[in-house]
Protein backbone atom coordinates (compact mmCIF):
# COMPACT_ATOMS: atom_id res chain seq x y z
CA UNK A 1 0.00 0.00 0.00
CA UNK A 2 1.41 2.93 -1.05
CA UNK A 3 0.72 6.92 -0.01
CA UNK A 4 -1.66 7.43 -2.85
CA UNK A 5 -3.27 4.49 -1.39
CA UNK A 6 -3.63 5.30 2.53
CA UNK A 7 -4.80 8.97 1.14
CA UNK A 8 -8.01 7.44 -0.78
CA UNK A 9 -8.81 5.46 2.19
CA UNK A 10 -8.69 8.32 4.60
CA UNK A 11 -10.32 10.11 2.46
CA UNK A 12 -13.01 7.60 3.01
CA UNK A 13 -13.03 6.42 6.08
CA UNK A 14 -11.37 8.87 8.87
CA UNK A 15 -12.84 12.16 9.83
CA UNK A 16 -11.71 15.00 8.84
CA UNK A 17 -9.84 16.50 11.66
CA UNK A 18 -6.33 16.96 10.42
CA UNK A 19 -4.87 18.09 7.77
CA UNK A 20 -1.46 15.34 7.30
CA UNK A 21 1.88 16.57 5.28
CA UNK A 22 2.14 13.76 2.33
CA UNK A 23 4.49 11.48 4.13
CA UNK A 24 4.17 8.18 5.30
CA UNK A 25 6.62 7.07 7.88
CA UNK A 26 7.59 3.72 8.58
CA UNK A 27 10.75 3.71 10.58
CA UNK A 28 12.35 5.90 13.62
CA UNK A 29 15.58 5.84 15.61
CA UNK A 30 16.67 8.28 17.72
CA UNK A 31 16.16 12.20 16.35
CA UNK A 32 15.53 10.63 12.82
CA UNK A 33 12.55 8.98 11.19
CA UNK A 34 12.68 7.50 7.50
CA UNK A 35 9.35 7.61 5.49
CA UNK A 36 8.34 4.27 3.00
CA UNK A 37 10.47 5.24 0.08
CA UNK A 38 13.46 5.38 2.00
CA UNK A 39 14.60 8.94 2.66
CA UNK A 40 15.83 10.17 5.73
CA UNK A 41 14.67 12.90 7.95
CA UNK A 42 15.78 14.75 10.60
CA UNK A 43 12.97 15.08 13.31
CA UNK A 44 12.61 18.81 15.54
CA UNK A 45 9.00 18.24 16.38
CA UNK A 46 9.36 14.65 18.43
CA UNK A 47 5.84 13.78 17.47
CA UNK A 48 4.74 17.04 19.30
CA UNK A 49 7.62 16.84 22.10
CA UNK A 50 6.02 13.48 22.58
CA UNK A 51 9.10 11.15 21.44
CA UNK A 52 11.52 13.17 23.82
CA UNK A 53 13.93 10.27 24.73
CA UNK A 54 14.17 9.86 20.39
CA UNK A 55 12.13 7.36 18.37
CA UNK A 56 12.19 3.37 19.29
CA UNK A 57 14.93 4.24 22.45
CA UNK A 58 15.70 0.62 23.01
CA UNK A 59 15.28 1.19 27.20
CA UNK A 60 11.21 2.02 26.40
CA UNK A 61 10.98 -0.33 23.57
CA UNK A 62 12.43 -3.12 25.93
CA UNK A 63 10.22 -2.10 28.73
CA UNK A 64 7.07 -2.31 26.69
CA UNK A 65 7.96 -6.21 25.06
CA UNK A 66 8.73 -7.12 28.25
CA UNK A 67 5.79 -5.72 30.18
CA UNK A 68 3.53 -6.59 26.89
CA UNK A 69 4.02 -9.96 27.23
CA UNK A 70 3.65 -10.63 31.16
CA UNK A 71 0.27 -8.39 32.00
CA UNK A 72 -1.45 -5.68 29.18
CA UNK A 73 -4.03 -4.55 31.21
CA UNK A 74 -6.34 -5.01 34.18
CA UNK A 75 -8.42 -1.66 35.08
CA UNK A 76 -7.89 0.52 37.79
CA UNK A 77 -9.85 -1.76 40.49
CA UNK A 78 -6.64 -3.62 41.07
CA UNK A 79 -2.95 -2.89 41.67
CA UNK A 80 -0.51 -2.74 39.31
CA UNK A 81 3.11 -2.29 40.24
CA UNK A 82 4.28 -0.14 37.43
CA UNK A 83 1.54 2.01 38.01
CA UNK A 84 1.96 2.56 41.80
CA UNK A 85 6.20 3.06 41.58
CA UNK A 86 5.65 5.27 38.80
CA UNK A 87 3.20 7.65 40.64
CA UNK A 88 5.51 7.57 43.71
CA UNK A 89 8.40 8.67 41.24
CA UNK A 90 6.54 11.60 39.70
CA UNK A 91 5.27 12.53 43.22
CA UNK A 92 8.90 12.71 44.51
CA UNK A 93 10.30 14.23 41.65
CA UNK A 94 7.68 17.16 41.75
CA UNK A 95 5.11 18.87 44.25
CA UNK A 96 5.17 15.57 46.67
CA UNK A 97 1.55 15.01 46.72
CA UNK A 98 -0.77 12.35 44.94
CA UNK A 99 -1.14 11.68 41.36
CA UNK A 100 -3.94 10.84 39.15
CA UNK A 101 -3.21 9.12 36.21
CA UNK A 102 -5.25 9.73 32.63
CA UNK A 103 -4.43 8.29 29.14
CA UNK A 104 -3.90 11.85 28.01
CA UNK A 105 -2.85 15.69 28.42
CA UNK A 106 -6.37 16.94 27.94
CA UNK A 107 -7.61 14.71 30.59
CA UNK A 108 -5.04 15.20 32.92
CA UNK A 109 -6.50 18.75 32.74
CA UNK A 110 -9.60 17.94 33.22
CA UNK A 111 -8.54 16.42 36.69
CA UNK A 112 -7.34 19.00 37.34
CA UNK A 113 -10.42 21.41 36.73
CA UNK A 114 -12.20 19.01 39.08
CA UNK A 115 -9.81 19.41 41.87
CA UNK A 116 -10.36 23.39 41.38
CA UNK A 117 -13.99 23.27 41.62
CA UNK A 118 -14.01 20.85 44.36
CA UNK A 119 -11.66 22.75 46.05
CA UNK A 120 -13.69 26.08 45.72
CA UNK A 121 -17.14 24.37 46.57
CA UNK A 122 -15.51 23.37 49.86
CA UNK A 123 -14.84 26.99 50.48
CA UNK A 124 -18.45 28.41 49.70
CA UNK A 125 -17.45 29.19 46.19
CA UNK A 126 -20.94 28.48 44.32
CA UNK A 127 -19.67 29.14 40.78
CA UNK A 128 -16.19 28.61 40.69
CA UNK A 129 -14.20 30.57 37.88
CA UNK A 130 -10.63 29.66 36.92
CA UNK A 131 -8.68 32.09 34.87
CA UNK A 132 -6.05 31.67 32.38
CA UNK A 133 -4.00 33.49 29.54
CA UNK A 134 -5.02 34.22 26.57
CA UNK A 135 -3.76 31.89 23.40
CA UNK A 136 -3.19 28.94 26.00
CA UNK A 137 -3.62 25.64 25.23
CA UNK A 138 -5.45 23.39 27.35
CA UNK A 139 -6.75 20.61 25.18
CA UNK A 140 -9.68 19.32 23.37
CA UNK A 141 -12.03 17.56 26.04
CA UNK A 142 -14.91 20.60 26.96
CA UNK A 143 -13.49 20.64 30.37
CA UNK A 144 -9.84 22.24 29.08
CA UNK A 145 -11.46 23.65 25.83
CA UNK A 146 -13.08 26.00 27.61
CA UNK A 147 -9.85 26.70 29.26
CA UNK A 148 -8.62 27.36 25.68
CA UNK A 149 -9.64 30.56 24.62
CA UNK A 150 -8.95 30.17 20.95
CA UNK A 151 -10.69 27.16 20.60
CA UNK A 152 -13.57 27.87 22.99
CA UNK A 153 -14.55 30.80 20.71
CA UNK A 154 -15.42 28.42 18.11
CA UNK A 155 -19.08 28.59 17.82
CA UNK A 156 -20.03 25.64 16.16
CA UNK A 157 -18.43 23.85 19.19
CA UNK A 158 -21.14 25.82 21.56
CA UNK A 159 -21.95 26.39 24.31
CA UNK A 160 -18.63 25.75 26.31
CA UNK A 161 -18.19 25.09 29.84
CA UNK A 162 -18.82 28.05 32.52
CA UNK A 163 -16.44 29.43 34.93
CA UNK A 164 -13.28 29.75 32.72
CA UNK A 165 -12.22 33.55 31.75
CA UNK A 166 -8.66 34.72 30.16
CA UNK A 167 -6.51 37.68 30.46
CA UNK A 168 -3.33 38.66 27.98
CA UNK A 169 -0.70 36.81 28.75
CA UNK A 170 1.91 38.26 30.97
CA UNK A 171 -0.57 41.04 31.80
CA UNK A 172 -0.02 40.99 35.56
CA UNK A 173 -2.26 43.77 36.51
CA UNK A 174 -5.05 42.31 34.39
CA UNK A 175 -4.76 38.86 36.27
CA UNK A 176 -4.75 40.35 39.73
CA UNK A 177 -7.75 42.29 38.65
CA UNK A 178 -9.58 38.74 37.61
CA UNK A 179 -8.16 36.26 40.44
CA UNK A 180 -10.99 37.33 43.37
CA UNK A 181 -13.27 35.44 45.83
CA UNK A 182 -14.94 33.43 43.46
CA UNK A 183 -11.91 32.13 41.80
CA UNK A 184 -10.97 28.52 42.19
CA UNK A 185 -7.88 27.99 39.84
CA UNK A 186 -5.39 30.20 37.79
CA UNK A 187 -4.38 27.84 35.12
CA UNK A 188 -1.25 28.24 33.13
CA UNK A 189 1.08 26.60 30.49
CA UNK A 190 4.42 28.53 32.01
CA UNK A 191 5.44 28.37 28.77
CA UNK A 192 2.37 28.48 25.79
CA UNK A 193 3.50 26.04 23.42
CA UNK A 194 0.77 25.45 20.74
CA UNK A 195 0.61 29.39 20.81
CA UNK A 196 3.96 29.65 19.36
CA UNK A 197 6.55 29.46 22.24
CA UNK A 198 5.85 32.58 24.51
CA UNK A 199 7.63 32.34 28.13
CA UNK A 200 5.32 33.80 31.11
CA UNK A 201 7.03 36.46 32.42
CA UNK A 202 7.91 36.21 35.85
CA UNK A 203 6.43 39.31 37.10
CA UNK A 204 2.77 37.60 35.60
CA UNK A 205 4.23 34.14 37.63
CA UNK A 206 4.68 35.99 40.75
CA UNK A 207 1.21 37.81 40.04
CA UNK A 208 -0.79 34.51 39.74
CA UNK A 209 0.73 32.72 42.89
CA UNK A 210 -0.09 35.64 45.01
CA UNK A 211 -3.60 36.60 43.44
CA UNK A 212 -3.85 32.71 44.16
CA UNK A 213 -2.64 32.98 47.68
CA UNK A 214 -4.63 35.82 48.44
CA UNK A 215 -7.61 34.11 47.09
CA UNK A 216 -7.20 30.63 48.48
CA UNK A 217 -6.97 29.30 44.95
CA UNK A 218 -4.79 26.80 43.31
CA UNK A 219 -2.12 27.45 40.97
CA UNK A 220 -2.22 24.58 38.38
CA UNK A 221 0.64 24.51 35.60
CA UNK A 222 -0.11 22.69 32.10
CA UNK A 223 3.04 21.26 32.41
CA UNK A 224 2.20 19.19 28.78
CA UNK A 225 4.60 20.28 26.89
CA UNK A 226 6.85 21.68 29.33
CA UNK A 227 7.18 19.04 31.39
CA UNK A 228 9.71 15.76 31.21
CA UNK A 229 12.77 17.57 30.81
CA UNK A 230 12.28 19.86 27.66
CA UNK A 231 12.87 23.10 29.18
CA UNK A 232 16.65 21.79 30.48
CA UNK A 233 15.01 21.12 33.87
CA UNK A 234 12.72 17.95 34.47
CA UNK A 235 10.01 20.13 35.45
CA UNK A 236 9.62 23.64 33.65
CA UNK A 237 8.62 25.73 37.28
CA UNK A 238 12.10 24.59 38.58
CA UNK A 239 13.05 27.58 36.78
CA UNK A 240 10.63 29.59 37.66
CA UNK A 241 9.95 31.81 40.73
CA UNK A 242 6.77 29.94 41.97
CA UNK A 243 5.35 26.55 42.82
CA UNK A 244 2.59 25.23 41.83
CA UNK A 245 -0.18 23.74 43.98
CA UNK A 246 -1.14 21.64 40.46
CA UNK A 247 0.75 20.15 38.10
CA UNK A 248 -0.35 18.12 34.93
CA UNK A 249 1.78 16.00 32.41
CA UNK A 250 1.61 13.85 29.78
CA UNK A 251 3.00 13.71 25.70
CA UNK A 252 6.63 12.99 26.79
CA UNK A 253 6.05 11.01 29.90
CA UNK A 254 5.28 7.90 28.06
CA UNK A 255 7.62 7.86 25.43
CA UNK A 256 5.04 7.29 22.84
CA UNK A 257 2.67 5.49 24.75
CA UNK A 258 -0.31 7.25 25.72
CA UNK A 259 -0.54 8.20 29.19
CA UNK A 260 -0.85 11.62 31.23
CA UNK A 261 -0.94 12.12 35.05
CA UNK A 262 -2.11 15.24 36.89
CA UNK A 263 0.41 16.11 40.33
CA UNK A 264 -0.59 17.94 43.46
CA UNK A 265 0.81 19.14 46.56
CA UNK A 266 -0.08 17.68 49.73
CA UNK A 267 -2.53 19.95 50.71
CA UNK A 268 -4.32 19.70 46.85
CA UNK A 269 -3.96 15.77 47.12
CA UNK A 270 -6.91 15.56 49.41
CA UNK A 271 -9.44 17.40 47.47
CA UNK A 272 -10.18 14.26 45.06
CA UNK A 273 -12.26 11.09 47.05
CA UNK A 274 -14.01 7.53 45.66
CA UNK A 275 -16.47 8.39 43.02
CA UNK A 276 -14.81 11.38 41.72
CA UNK A 277 -13.11 10.59 39.22
CA UNK A 278 -12.02 7.68 37.08
CA UNK A 279 -10.37 6.06 34.45
CA UNK A 280 -10.45 2.29 32.77
CA UNK A 281 -7.71 2.41 30.85
CA UNK A 282 -5.01 4.75 32.85
CA UNK A 283 -1.89 4.00 33.69
CA UNK A 284 -2.17 0.76 32.29
CA UNK A 285 0.88 -1.82 32.97
CA UNK A 286 2.44 -0.95 29.83
CA UNK A 287 2.67 2.71 29.89
CA UNK A 288 3.23 3.20 33.02
CA UNK A 289 6.50 0.95 32.55
CA UNK A 290 7.03 3.31 29.75
CA UNK A 291 6.57 5.82 31.66
CA UNK A 292 9.22 4.56 34.10
CA UNK A 293 11.97 4.32 31.49
CA UNK A 294 11.71 7.15 30.27
CA UNK A 295 11.50 8.87 33.67
CA UNK A 296 15.06 6.87 34.22
CA UNK A 297 16.63 8.27 31.21
CA UNK A 298 15.63 12.17 31.46
CA UNK A 299 15.85 12.41 34.91
CA UNK A 300 19.12 12.85 35.44
CA UNK A 301 20.90 15.91 35.43
CA UNK A 302 23.81 15.20 32.99
CA UNK A 303 20.93 14.82 30.48
CA UNK A 304 19.40 18.02 31.13
CA UNK A 305 22.78 19.80 31.45
CA UNK A 306 23.03 18.74 27.97
CA UNK A 307 19.61 20.07 27.03
CA UNK A 308 20.40 23.60 28.14
CA UNK A 309 23.12 23.14 26.31
CA UNK A 310 22.12 22.03 23.18
CA UNK A 311 19.34 24.49 23.42
CA UNK A 312 21.78 27.59 23.80
CA UNK A 313 23.67 26.14 20.80
CA UNK A 314 20.46 26.14 18.71
CA UNK A 315 19.72 29.28 19.79
CA UNK A 316 22.65 31.08 18.86
CA UNK A 317 23.19 29.34 15.99
CA UNK A 318 19.59 30.69 14.58
CA UNK A 319 20.10 34.15 15.84
CA UNK A 320 22.86 34.13 13.55
CA UNK A 321 20.50 33.99 10.46
CA UNK A 322 19.17 36.54 8.58
CA UNK A 323 15.21 36.26 8.90
CA UNK A 324 15.54 35.31 12.30
CA UNK A 325 14.24 38.04 14.42
CA UNK A 326 14.25 36.36 17.87
CA UNK A 327 13.94 32.79 19.32
CA UNK A 328 11.83 32.04 22.03
CA UNK A 329 11.65 29.81 24.48
CA UNK A 330 13.90 27.29 27.38
CA UNK A 331 16.37 24.51 26.20
CA UNK A 332 15.27 22.84 23.41
CA UNK A 333 11.65 24.50 23.32
CA UNK A 334 11.85 27.15 20.93
CA UNK A 335 9.77 29.32 18.82
CA UNK A 336 11.69 30.93 16.40
CA UNK A 337 10.59 34.14 15.62
CA UNK A 338 10.74 35.10 11.86
CA UNK A 339 11.12 38.69 10.46
CA UNK A 340 7.84 39.92 8.93
CA UNK A 341 7.05 38.92 5.42
CA UNK A 342 8.29 35.07 5.56
CA UNK A 343 6.05 33.01 5.34
CA UNK A 344 6.68 30.22 7.76
CA UNK A 345 4.18 27.65 6.38
CA UNK A 346 6.20 27.63 3.32
CA UNK A 347 9.77 27.49 4.96
CA UNK A 348 8.10 24.62 7.10
CA UNK A 349 6.86 22.90 3.50
CA UNK A 350 10.49 23.15 2.58
CA UNK A 351 12.49 22.33 5.11
CA UNK A 352 10.35 19.13 4.91
CA UNK A 353 11.10 18.69 1.91
CA UNK A 354 14.83 19.35 3.06
CA UNK A 355 13.88 16.46 5.27
CA UNK A 356 13.82 18.40 8.39
CA UNK A 357 10.68 17.84 10.60
CA UNK A 358 9.48 21.29 12.32
CA UNK A 359 5.94 22.58 13.05
CA UNK A 360 4.02 26.14 12.08
CA UNK A 361 2.09 27.09 15.03
CA UNK A 362 1.07 30.26 13.67
CA UNK A 363 1.96 32.10 10.96
CA UNK A 364 5.48 34.54 11.65
CA UNK A 365 6.83 31.04 13.94
CA UNK A 366 8.25 27.71 13.62
CA UNK A 367 8.02 25.66 16.29
CA UNK A 368 11.42 23.15 17.10
CA UNK A 369 11.25 20.29 19.74
CA UNK A 370 13.68 17.91 19.17
CA UNK A 371 14.00 14.89 21.03
CA UNK A 372 16.23 15.26 24.71
CA UNK A 373 18.56 12.84 22.78
CA UNK A 374 19.74 14.62 19.86
CA UNK A 375 23.37 15.13 19.11
CA UNK A 376 25.22 18.23 18.61
CA UNK A 377 25.99 17.83 15.59
CA UNK A 378 22.71 17.37 14.47
CA UNK A 379 21.58 20.54 15.93
CA UNK A 380 24.13 22.05 13.81
CA UNK A 381 22.53 20.14 10.96
CA UNK A 382 18.97 21.42 11.58
CA UNK A 383 20.62 25.16 11.67
CA UNK A 384 22.07 24.86 8.61
CA UNK A 385 18.94 23.39 6.80
CA UNK A 386 17.16 26.25 8.22
CA UNK A 387 19.85 28.82 6.99
CA UNK A 388 19.22 26.90 3.50
CA UNK A 389 15.93 27.51 3.60
CA UNK A 390 15.47 31.23 4.59
CA UNK A 391 18.46 31.86 1.75
CA UNK A 392 16.28 30.18 -0.78
CA UNK A 393 13.12 31.96 0.42
CA UNK A 394 14.90 34.88 -0.14
CA UNK A 395 16.46 34.66 -3.53
CA UNK A 396 12.86 33.84 -4.80
CA UNK B 1 5.09 -7.48 44.42
CA UNK B 2 7.36 -9.93 43.31
CA UNK B 3 7.83 -11.93 40.36
CA UNK B 4 10.51 -13.89 38.45
CA UNK B 5 10.01 -11.90 35.28
CA UNK B 6 9.81 -8.54 36.42
CA UNK B 7 11.20 -5.01 34.41
CA UNK B 8 14.34 -3.78 35.42
CA UNK B 9 14.28 -1.61 38.82
CA UNK B 10 14.20 2.00 37.80
CA UNK B 11 16.14 4.14 40.29
CA UNK B 12 14.51 3.83 43.62
CA UNK B 13 13.15 7.41 45.04
CA UNK B 14 12.26 6.82 48.74
CA UNK B 15 9.98 9.38 50.97
CA UNK B 16 13.25 10.35 52.56
CA UNK B 17 14.86 11.68 49.04
CA UNK B 18 11.95 13.88 49.40
CA UNK B 19 12.09 15.10 52.96
CA UNK B 20 15.63 15.65 52.13
CA UNK B 21 15.14 17.47 49.38
CA UNK B 22 12.66 19.45 51.50
CA UNK B 23 14.65 20.10 54.16
CA UNK B 24 17.43 21.42 51.20
CA UNK B 25 15.05 23.68 50.27
CA UNK B 26 13.51 25.54 53.76
CA UNK B 27 17.48 25.73 54.77
CA UNK B 28 18.52 27.03 51.76
CA UNK B 29 15.12 29.29 51.79
CA UNK B 30 15.54 30.70 55.38
CA UNK B 31 19.28 31.17 55.06
CA UNK B 32 18.49 33.10 52.03
CA UNK B 33 15.70 35.06 53.57
CA UNK B 34 18.31 35.99 56.46
CA UNK B 35 20.24 37.12 54.25
CA UNK B 36 18.18 39.67 52.19
CA UNK B 37 16.55 40.53 55.90
CA UNK B 38 20.07 40.97 57.50
CA UNK B 39 21.27 43.33 54.29
CA UNK B 40 17.86 45.10 54.34
CA UNK B 41 18.32 46.30 57.90
CA UNK B 42 22.18 46.51 57.57
CA UNK B 43 20.89 49.31 54.63
CA UNK B 44 17.97 50.77 56.96
CA UNK B 45 20.89 51.73 59.47
CA UNK B 46 23.73 52.71 56.87
CA UNK B 47 20.58 55.14 55.41
CA UNK B 48 19.50 56.46 58.88
CA UNK B 49 23.42 57.05 59.67
CA UNK B 50 23.67 58.85 56.58
CA UNK B 51 21.01 60.87 57.12
CA UNK B 52 22.41 61.70 60.76
CA UNK B 53 25.36 62.99 59.51
CA UNK B 54 24.17 65.17 56.38
CA UNK B 55 21.84 66.94 59.19
CA UNK B 56 24.57 67.27 61.21
CA UNK B 57 27.07 68.77 58.51
CA UNK B 58 23.94 71.05 57.38
CA UNK B 59 23.28 72.41 61.40
CA UNK B 60 27.04 72.44 61.88
CA UNK B 61 27.30 75.05 58.36
CA UNK B 62 24.20 77.03 59.24
CA UNK B 63 25.77 77.83 62.64
CA UNK B 64 28.69 79.41 61.09
CA UNK B 65 27.02 80.89 58.69
CA UNK B 66 24.76 82.62 61.52
CA UNK B 67 27.76 83.11 63.10
CA UNK B 68 29.50 85.03 59.97
CA UNK B 69 26.47 87.28 59.65
CA UNK B 70 25.76 88.09 63.00
CA UNK B 71 29.14 88.39 64.29
CA UNK B 72 27.60 90.08 67.33
CA UNK B 73 26.22 86.78 68.49
CA UNK B 74 29.44 85.78 69.22
CA UNK B 75 29.60 87.86 72.21
CA UNK B 76 26.47 86.63 73.13
CA UNK B 77 25.57 82.56 74.24
CA UNK B 78 25.79 80.16 71.30
CA UNK B 79 21.88 80.22 70.20
CA UNK B 80 21.11 76.61 68.92
CA UNK B 81 20.29 77.24 64.76
CA UNK B 82 16.72 76.95 64.09
CA UNK B 83 17.54 73.77 61.76
CA UNK B 84 18.20 71.09 64.10
CA UNK B 85 18.99 67.69 63.10
CA UNK B 86 16.17 65.60 62.31
CA UNK B 87 14.91 62.30 64.00
CA UNK B 88 16.09 59.76 60.87
CA UNK B 89 12.49 58.34 60.57
CA UNK B 90 12.41 54.52 59.83
CA UNK B 91 12.50 53.42 56.64
CA UNK B 92 9.54 52.25 55.29
CA UNK B 93 8.56 48.87 54.47
CA UNK B 94 9.34 47.82 50.90
CA UNK B 95 6.23 47.31 49.34
CA UNK B 96 4.70 43.59 48.82
CA UNK B 97 5.51 43.65 45.23
CA UNK B 98 9.30 44.03 46.17
CA UNK B 99 9.01 41.89 48.91
CA UNK B 100 7.40 39.02 46.78
CA UNK B 101 10.14 39.45 43.89
CA UNK B 102 12.62 39.17 46.30
CA UNK B 103 10.81 36.04 47.72
CA UNK B 104 10.49 34.60 44.20
CA UNK B 105 14.01 35.74 43.10
CA UNK B 106 15.80 33.27 46.65
CA UNK B 107 12.34 30.39 45.25
CA UNK B 108 13.97 30.62 41.68
CA UNK B 109 17.49 30.30 42.68
CA UNK B 110 16.74 27.34 45.04
CA UNK B 111 14.79 25.36 42.60
CA UNK B 112 17.19 26.14 39.80
CA UNK B 113 19.80 24.70 42.40
CA UNK B 114 18.18 21.75 43.46
CA UNK B 115 17.58 21.14 39.66
CA UNK B 116 21.09 20.78 38.69
CA UNK B 117 21.43 23.89 37.38
CA UNK B 118 24.91 25.63 37.18
CA UNK B 119 25.85 28.52 39.55
CA UNK B 120 26.19 30.21 36.44
CA UNK B 121 23.28 29.51 35.14
CA UNK B 122 21.43 30.65 38.17
CA UNK B 123 23.17 34.00 38.43
CA UNK B 124 22.23 34.87 34.34
CA UNK B 125 18.33 33.82 34.86
CA UNK B 126 18.65 36.08 38.12
CA UNK B 127 19.75 39.07 36.27
CA UNK B 128 17.91 38.65 33.21
CA UNK B 129 14.60 37.96 35.42
CA UNK B 130 14.83 40.23 38.24
CA UNK B 131 17.46 42.32 36.96
CA UNK B 132 19.42 42.26 40.10
CA UNK B 133 23.20 43.26 39.42
CA UNK B 134 24.56 41.70 42.82
CA UNK B 135 23.35 37.35 42.66
CA UNK B 136 26.34 36.98 45.08
CA UNK B 137 24.33 36.95 48.27
CA UNK B 138 21.38 34.64 46.87
CA UNK B 139 24.06 32.19 45.43
CA UNK B 140 26.86 32.71 48.27
CA UNK B 141 23.20 31.78 50.42
CA UNK B 142 22.06 29.13 48.58
CA UNK B 143 25.23 26.94 46.88
CA UNK B 144 27.93 28.29 49.39
CA UNK B 145 30.17 31.18 48.84
CA UNK B 146 32.14 30.94 45.66
CA UNK B 147 36.04 29.03 46.25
Amino acid sequence: MNLTDLQALEQRYLMRTYRRAPVEFVRGEGALLWDAEGNEYLDFLAGISVCSVGHCNPDVVEAVREQAGRLIHTSNLFYTEPMVRLAERLSESSLGGRVFFSNSGTEANECAIKIARKHAHRRGIEAPQIVSFERDFHGRTYGALSATPALAANPALAPMLPGFLAVPLNDAAALREAVGESTAAVLIEPIQGEAGIYPVSDEALLAAREACDEAGALLIFDEIQTGMGRTGSLWAYEQTPVRPDVLTSAKALGGGMPIGACITTPAAGEVLEPGDHGSTFAAGPVASAAALAVLEIVDDPALLRGVRELGAQLREGLLAHDGVREVRGRGLMAGVGLEDGIDAAALGADLLERGLIVNVPEPGTLRLLPPLTVESAQVERAIGAIGDALLSYAAQ
Amino acid sequence: MSSDKRPREPRALTSSTAERLAAIVEAAEQAASKVIDDAEEQARRQLQEAGARADRIVAERLRELADELDPESQATPRREPHLRPVESEAEPAPPAARRSTAAGARLLATQMAVSGSSRAEIDQRLRSGFEIEDTSEILDAILGPEE
